[in-house]
């Protein structure tokens, strides 16, 4: 029996609650003590089409997709026809056989079958259909061993908001589930089991929350935005608690609107910031350019999907990385920092306003579906290292003769003054500007400004988060990736180890200016570089050619079906070069 | 402390880029007439500017002034207003700034009713381009780019600010200096989203539109027998009719701020605190 780990996939379509159900069992996991991964897979439609919720659940923090899925729960054939492949050997299925049967060819051998008549259970006993969602869940836990009391807790939690009909309606479901399996299929073991654990100081969030939670606690208390996914969260999250803090979220007529909304706010003094994806980052570049050229801090969350245009909205990529740091007219100076998990995403969104406003200049939050909409367990998050830092920010009425808000300096950062304070009143315009603000075509000023300008970024590199490495002791292979290839990175390195290839990773997590250094001597350690990134050109491979020039050990790996790596594929990738080529001593 | 402010409190040092003679000049003097009468100081006064020749005029306005990119100063002067309430914050910017690429903002923000002032500089060209086509140029103008003369029709942007909930309508004449300076000033009292639209001729590039055309096609709105500038149907009336040009504040009435609706009781958010992030350690309990 495979203990304590297993990835669940609810495949349905879309609006059939399925969500709810998953979001259910994600916390009954947390709360029997194993760490947690969900990943959504929905189409860009609210009702209709093919939708899955894949659930990972283990005693080690696997964040990313496991190489197959263990249990599908699927509520049609559709969701059989297309994840059917996907199953592990030895895993199971669990079909809505209520108006559909499953054609031969479908039905693999390998794997176990409970066909149930979710719906017409929960029809005909229950006496409303959409119940069938919980039915499943009595069902996956009578087979897989989910603790009872924790399920009825959890389901009582959730749907208490409703009434205690809903509540005992539910409650009902989940017994009619177990009930079916104890009486059908009782000679019928899944293979699979969960033994409870402490659940202990933990958090079960979503990526996108803890952007935002991480935004309000960095000082955030403005923010603009136009909803488009896999942004919006941060958008609801700020409108809900921003004012109890004194801020403001508002949602604007568009992303151009935004932007300039937020450099707005910035420049009167207050911390802002937009969340967007790629469609809405095209349209805020110019913005950008003026925050850059302006030297006003703006924090913009980039919650990358797979494009280009309307490309794939619910789907992830990591392909908006060039236009982030290549993006816009003209030349500024630009910070992008890229969590690798949820708590870090917390953490990196303070880092970023303080980053902002010491360096007064934009900064980029890159994320990406795969993460930033996907949920995990962490530990408590900890509030006692917090500190805000406004950098040069002149409060006090100041009495300098004339003020230069663009003074120059040896770090390239000039004290900022904003509206309100005496003595500091100023032009601060887009078109370029002497010390004073003064609109002026002048070479010499040109010059000098565009160096003091781009001269905030070797002031600010020191305080720039460093790349974090995962070493195992002997490795002659290097891995490189960020964002959510963390997760499956860091379960490729544990395995490859197990393989007899050992591996060092290397967690991106300043993507510009990029960590050229960093990269160069990590690259010089090792036989072979893996450069793992979920697009079709390796834009990370090609910053680190830049950095390194061209070497024949240094590898891509790249994915671009709007699908997460799952850790056998880059595990392939890495064998089939260090097979072909051994590695030095070996 | 009431200090006697005059319009020079206002100027700046930088020396202007606009022709003699531009229409602009005359919003400029009577902006700053109009804030010093107020009894404002520039440091209380944030100044946000599009791009144009008329974008120019943040650079020659003592203040906290703001200079962005083009059609995009209503966003900025809004998020102003909402991040400092105290501040008065006032944009300007041309016809092309605003009715064309920046539209969807003047639209928006006439709806949302924030406590902002915008003045739009109306010479019906493209002045800083050297003469082309604006939106609202005449039917048939001959430019560079409309050689065949502008086949667009033109757009009344007071009308469509109506018909967009407006709050505050005013019209002025940049060579009427004394009527200016008392709409501008009824406009930064206003409690919500004021426009003012004020004819500004560009004397380089359109030679039809000039001080002696404007002069004999305009009239103030309040010579209108019985008209009543709180009531919506004589403003339509009079922004649509057949003929001479209506100035003066054409509609107002009092409407719920876009500042007072989401702020509420709220103070300048600039003053909140950033520094205690102790107390948001609790959040995190909902995640438990």
């Amino acid at each position: 029996m495979i203990l304590n780990d297993i990835e669940v996939m609810f495949g349905g379509q879309a609006g059939d609650g399925s969500l709810t159900t998953g979001d259910l069992i994600a916390g009954v996991f947390k709360r029997m003590g194993l760490e947690v991964y969900t990943y959504k897979d929905f189409p860009s439609r609210i009702r209709g089409g093919h939708t899955n919720y894949v659930i990972r659940a283990g005693t080690t923090p696997n964040y990313g997709m496991a190489d197959a899925v263990d249990a599908l729960v699927a509520f049609d054939l559709e969701a059989v026809q297309l994840h059917v492949e996907e199953l592990r050997p030895g895993g199971f299925v669990i079909f809505d056989n209520t108006s559909e049967t499953i054609p031969t060819e479908f039905r693999r051998a390998d794997v176990t079958w409970y066909e149930i008549p979710l719906a017409k259970i929960a029809k005909e006993d229950l006496g409303l259909e959409i119940v069938r969602n919980t039915i499943s869940l009595g069902v996956l836990a009578a087979l897989i061993g989910m603790d009872p009391h924790i399920v009825r807790r959890d389901v009582t939690n959730v749907y208490k908001r409703k009434g205690e009909k809903v509540v005992d309606l539910n409650i009902r479901a989940i017994e009619a589930g177990e009930n079916y399996i104890r009486d059908h299929f009782a000679g019928t073991p899944s293979g699979y089991g969960l033994q409870a654990g402490v659940d202990g100081d933990r958090l079960i969030m979503m990526g996108n929350d803890a952007i935002a939670y991480g935004s309000l606690v960095g000082g955030c208390r403005f923010m603009a935005g136009y909803p488009i996914t896999p942004a919006t969260d941060v958008l609801e999250w700020m409108a809900k608690y921003l004012p109890r803090y004194g801020g403001v979220a508002i949602q604007v007529e568009d992303e151009l609107a935004a932007i300039n909304m937020i450099i707005g706010a910035a420049f009167t003094g207050v911390r802002a910031m937009t969340a967007t994806s790629g469609p809405g980052l095209s349209l805020m570049t110019e913005g950008i350019g003026l925050a850059g050229s302006l030297e006003i801090p703006i924090v913009v969350i980039e919650c990358a999907r797979a494009g280009p245009s309307t490309g794939l909205p619910t789907k992830t990529e990591q392909s908006n990385l060039n236009h982030i740091i290549f993006g816009g007219h003209g030349e500024i100076p630009k910070i992008v920092l890229a969590p690798g998990t949820v708590e870090e995403s917390f953490y990196l969104a303070i880092e970023a306003f303080n980053l902002a406003e010491k360096y007064q200049c934009p900064v980029f939050l890159l994320t990406e579906q795969a993460l930033c909409q996907s949920k995990a367990t962490l530990p408590r998050l900890q509030f006692d290292e917090i500190e805000v830092e406004r950098g040069k920010l002149v409060l006090d009425p100041v009495v300098f003769g004339e003020y230069r808000r663009f003074a120059f300096t040896d770090d390239g950062v000039s004290p900022r003054v904003i509206p309100g304070v005496e003595g500091g009143m100023h032009l601060a315009p887009g078109s370029e500007h002497s010390d004073a603000g003064v609109i002026t075509e002048n070479p010499k000023n040109r010059a000098r400004m565009m160096e003091k300008r781009m001269r905030k970024l070797v002031s600010a590199a020191p305080d720039l988060p460093k790349a974090s490495v995962i070493a195992q002791p002997g490795a002659r292979v290097g891995l490189i990736g960020y964002g959510s290839n963390r997760g499956p990175l860091v379960e490729t390195q544990t395995r490859l180890q197990k393989l007899g290839t050992p591996a060092n990773f290397m967690q991106l997590r300043t993507l510009w200016p990029f960590p050229d250094d960093e990269v160069r001597a990590f690259v010089a350690e090792h036989d072979h570089v893996f450069i793992v990134e979920n697009n079709y050109t390796g834009q990370v491979a090609r910053l680190i050619r830049a950095a390194v020039g061209p070497l024949d050990h240094v590898h891509s790996v790249r994915k671009y079906n709007a699908q997460p790596f799952r850790p056998i594929e880059i595990i392939d990738a890495v064998q089939q070069i260090v097979n072909a080529r051994p590695l030095a001593g070996v | 402390m009431a200090l006697v402010m005059t319009p020079k409190d206002f100027a700046t040092a930088t020396p202007s880029w606009w022709c003699p003679g531009c229409g602009d000049y005359g919003v400029l003097a009577a902006l700053k007439s109009a804030l010093a009468d107020l009894a404002l100081q520039p440091k209380d006064v944030a100044f946000v500017s599009g791009i144009g020749c008329s974008g120019k005029i943040s650079g020659y306005l003592h203040s906290y002034a703001f200079h962005g990119v083009h059609g995009r100063a209503l966003p900025v002067a809004q998020a102003v207003k909402l991040a400092n309430r105290d501040l008065t914050v006032i944009a300007a910017g041309g016809d092309g700034d605003g009715f064309a690429i920046g539209a969807g903002h003047f639209l928006h923000a006439v709806r949302r009713n924030a406590n902002v002032t915008y003045i739009v500089m109306d010479n019906q060209t493209y002045g800083l381009t050297k003469g082309q086509s604006s939106p609202t140029s005449d039917l048939g103008y001959v430019t560079g780019t409309s050689p065949g003369g502008n086949p667009d029709a033109p757009l009344n942007g007071m009308a469509v600010a109506l018909a967009a909930g407006g709050t505050f309508i005013a019209r002025g004449f940049s060579a009427q200096p004394k009527a200016l300076v008392e709409i501008i000033k009824q406009a930064v009292q206003h409690d919500g989203f004021s426009v003012v639209e004020v004819m500004s001729p560009c004397v380089t590039y359109n030679k039809h539109n000039t001080y002696a055309w404007f002069k004999d096609n305009v009239f103030d709105v309040s010579q209108i027998e019985g008209y009543d500038n709180t009531n919506r149907h004589h403003a339509f009336e009079a922004l649509t009719a057949e003929g001479k040009i209506p100035l003066g504040v054409i509609y107002r009435e009092e409407r719920a701020t876009l500042d007072n609706l989401v702020l509420g009781d709220t103070p300048p958010l600039v003053s909140a605190d950033v520094y205690d992030t102790g107390r948001f350690a609790g959040i995190q309990d909902a995640y438990r």
